[in-house]
């Protein structure tokens, strides 16, 4: 059996958790200090690839990308390569469907944070940036764990757009979902089911991870921590 | 509030039924007598035959306004796995002889038995030409199927193996003897518009698809195939299904389809009308 899907999906998952995790971060954190005014607006926008559907979210990428279009073809002017049909090309797709999740799990951890402890720390002279990575993110660590693994369940499942933007070439570019698609129209039922099994087990380690992790996050929240 | 709500539910209710009732009550008194009834029919044809027959439906509106067509475009060999499992479906157009056969009982290709064509009623309406395209202006300076197994192409977009140009473009390659050296190259659309769209979008460097994509979709063709690597001839059966329910309406769009009108629509885009 040819396990290059199962590589590739692992590996555009891998960076693009990666990813999500710094940018959803960063964005729920700024954010969550925003204005009222264009806080709303800019949840909505940031949580739209969670609602549209995967081919409206491909099309748009490929509005952006395509090497016909402004973006795309200043890169191929520039640079030389195309963004799209190359492995990599998937990473974009994965990193934009994911991100809501890990945005909108981290705000909710960061919105649960005890202030108290912040402004302990700032009267004892913190600076912020210690504050944020030695307080508020262990603090919210669980439920910043359980986003980055959600996102990572969803970048390995993700099908609509990664396929309009990547393609399909068996051993460069194919993912597993692309390819049980794939392997269903060509008649290859026996070989589509494996890879059905193989993405199940897959997802159901990872959801019983998050699930794990969901449960230590409750407990937690009722302990006193020190500083 | 809630009594007053559910009031107006109940007067909206009765309006709209009154309106349903009322509007068949008044149409045959409106409409004057018409000898035929009115017709739903399901289309099944290939992709490639989205420009063309989307202009005959208009057409056929004159020609038989009882007759409502709902066509559905995909590859044909989706169409035929629609039509296996069940799919409501009165006349099937397929891009090539292999899906037709898989449906028609009197086939020796037929190797599940299935019964799901008339085969009195197959008969093969056009044929096209399978070319290679380039995007505009031609970047990568393709100008044969021969230059797709050297560094002038990195990646090339075909058909799958379930799409009829796929199908046709891996007896290319494989008479010309260079299909497993491609493999790297190939990423597989699941429609030959798929594919053409890639080409258009300069997402890849050349695609294989027919004449008349070529054509309706303002690519270059650069070459043909070469002579002797492609011995299938690339025909289009048509036929009415077992399980339509207006086979004497399918069969007269098929009659239809054959008649003058129609033929110089389909060669207007590059398709040949096979007498």
């Amino acid at each position: 059996m040819d396990w290059f899907p199962l590589l590739n999906s692992l590996r555009i998952s891998a960076i693009s958790t990666f990813l999500t995790f710094f940018l959803g971060i960063s964005a729920a954190y700024y954010i969550a200090k925003a204005p009222r005014s264009i806080k709303g607006l800019l949840d909505v926008v940031l949580t739209l690839p969670l609602v549209l559907p995967p081919t409206v979210v491909g099309y748009l990428l490929l509005c952006l990308l395509g090497p016909k279009r402004v973006f795309g073809a200043w890169v191929f002017q520039v640079f030389g390569f195309k963004m799209v049909m190359t492995w990599w090309s998937a990473v974009f797709s994965t990193t934009v469907v994911a991100f809501p999740l890990m945005y909108r799990t981290t705000r909710g951890a960061f919105e649960s944070f005890d202030m108290t402890l912040q402004y302990a720390a700032q009267t004892l002279g913190m600076s912020n940036t210690r504050i944020f990575w030695r307080i508020r993110m262990p603090y919210c660590w669980q439920g910043i764990l359980a986003g980055t693994v959600l996102s990572f369940a969803r970048a390995l499942g993700e099908y609509g757009a990664t396929s309009m933007i990547a393609g399909y070439t068996p051993g460069k570019t194919a993912t597993i979902s692309t390819t049980v698609y794939q392997l269903w129209r060509t008649n290859n039922d026996a070989l589509a089911f494996r890879w059905v099994l193989v993405n199940m087990a897959i997802s159901f380690v990872v959801l019983m991870a998050v699930n794990l992790l969901e449960q230590k996050n409750r407990t937690r929240r009722l302990e006193v921590r020190p500083l | 509030m809630k009594k007053i709500l559910s009031l107006v539910m109940t007067l909206a209710m009765f309006a709209i039924l009154a309106a349903g009732c009322g509007s068949t009550a008044a149409a045959p008194a409106a409409q004057p007598t018409t000898k035929a009834e009115p017709v739903e029919l399901t289309v099944f044809a290939a992709a490639s035959m989205t420009e063309t027959i989307t202009q005959i439906q208009a057409l056929y509106k004159t020609a038989a306004p009882e007759v409502t067509l709902i066509i559905n475009f995909d590859s044909s060999g989706t169409l035929k796995t629609q039509i296996e499992e069940g799919a409501d479906c009165d006349l099937f157009i397929s891009a090539a002889q292999k899906q037709m056969n898989a449906l028609d009982i009197t086939s020796d290709k037929n190797t599940d038995k299935l019964d799901l064509i008339i085969p009195e009623t197959r008969t093969n309406i056009l044929e096209n030409k399978v070319v290679l395209v380039v995007p505009e202006g031609n970047p990568g300076g393709i100008n044969a199927f021969e230059d797709i197994n050297t560094d002038k192409v990195s990646m090339i977009a075909l058909g799958n193996a379930d799409v009829p140009v796929g199908q046709y473009a891996q007896e290319i390659f494989t008479n010309m003897g260079v299909w497993d050296a491609l493999q790297s190259k190939i990423t597989f659309g699941s429609n030959v518009k798929e594919v053409t769209t890639q080409v258009s979008e300069k997402a890849v460097d050349c695609g294989v698809v027919y004449a008349t994509d070529a054509y309706s979709a303002g690519l270059t063709a650069v070459a043909e195939a070469p002579a002797g690597s492609l011995k299938t001839p690339v025909v289009y059966p048509a036929a009415v299904t077992r399980s339509s329910k207006h086979a004497e309406a399918a069969q007269a769009f098929l009659d239809y389809l054959q008649s003058d009108a129609c033929s110089a629509i389909f060669e207007k885009v590059g398709f040949t009308v096979v007498k």
